[in-house]
């Protein structure tokens, strides 16, 4: 069956001086966020997100999940995944790399079977895939 | 030009079927949003989704991308109404993937004739960046109109 996931968006003005508001999602779950073009394209501060910002935490969530699923299956539950997506983007160019870092508690597991554990999320998670035409997508994976 | 980096991290705690996890990005716009598996796939509960976020970074995207070409044709827009769902599905042999992204835009641009601003709406999809990403992979289907 298929999913479906809604955000609605306004966008007052031009781009370099109008700002744009994230008004809700369709879960309720953060809205509304404010948007503009400096808080995009600069130094992150006054806490705007930015598309690249919300790219980051979809693919951060998404590969926790795949590799929590993926452990799971090989008889070893995670106790805990901390994972960091780091998005660049360069206007004109857009999105030009990925970098997904992640830290686990995994009893029992070692480390190249680890490894081999995250190399397949990241290979296989719907946002992964989705993404797939970023040029490059990085992976550093460590336990402990 | 500039290169712009932008951050999040998930922490997540037990398997995929019961566990849960959170979300926060860099910025601090957002933090410690819980998401899981069941809320991802079924009923939302509140709780958002990789799915959710691609949706809200696409209207956004293309939101801005939108505002730009109509300032560049001369004609800044007073207000956009940018509504994006993702479609996630489960394709036989394949999983679980992307395979729409449906952009809807109302539009209140002073001074513009329906032609010029198709022309603009036709450029911001081909100029926002996550908007090729999608097409890369999946469908994106714009739909925009002038409101009076």
């Amino acid at each position: 069956m298929a999913t479906e996931r809604r955000a609605d968006v306004t966008w007052t003005g031009d781009l370099m001086s109008g700002s744009g508001t994230i008004d809700t999602v369709g879960s309720g779950a953060f809205g509304p966020l404010d948007v503009s073009w400096p808080a995009r394209s600069e130094e992150a501060s006054g806490g705007n997100t930015s598309p690249e910002e919300l790219i980051a935490a979809a693919h951060a969530s998404c590969f926790s999940m795949a590799l929590a699923h993926g452990l799971a299956q090989a008889g070893t539950v995670p106790e805990k995944l901390h994972t960091s997506a780091v998005v660049t983007f360069v206007p004109g160019t857009g999105i030009t790399k990925i970098a997904l870092a992640v830290r686990a508690t995994v009893p029992g597991l070692d480390e190249p079977m680890f490894r081999e554990a995250a190399e397949a999320a990241k290979a296989g998670c719907p946002v992964s895939q989705a993404l797939a035409s970023v040029p490059e997508i990085t992976l550093d994976a460590q336990l402990g | 030009m500039p290169r712009i980096e932008r951050s999040a991290t998930t922490t997540w705690e037990g398997n995929v079927a019961r566990g849960t996890g959170s979300i926060t990005g860099e910025t601090g716009a957002f933090a410690d949003l819980p998401f899981s598996l069941p809320t991802r796939l079924g009923a939302v509960a509140g709780k958002t989704s990789p799915e959710e976020l691609l949706a809200a970074a696409h209207g956004g995207c293309f939101a801005m991308s939108l505002a730009s070409e109509l300032t560049s044709a001369g004609s800044p827009p007073e207000r956009l109404d940018v509504q994006v769902q993702i479609v996630m599905d489960e394709v036989p042999g394949k999983g679980h993937l992307v395979v729409l992204s449906k952009v809807d835009v109302a539009a209140r641009v002073p001074g513009l004739d329906g032609p010029r601003f198709d022309a603009a709406v036709a450029a911001a999809d081909a100029g926002c960046s996550f908007s090729a990403l999608i097409r890369a992979t999946a469908s994106v289907d714009v739909e925009a109109r002038l409101a009076s």
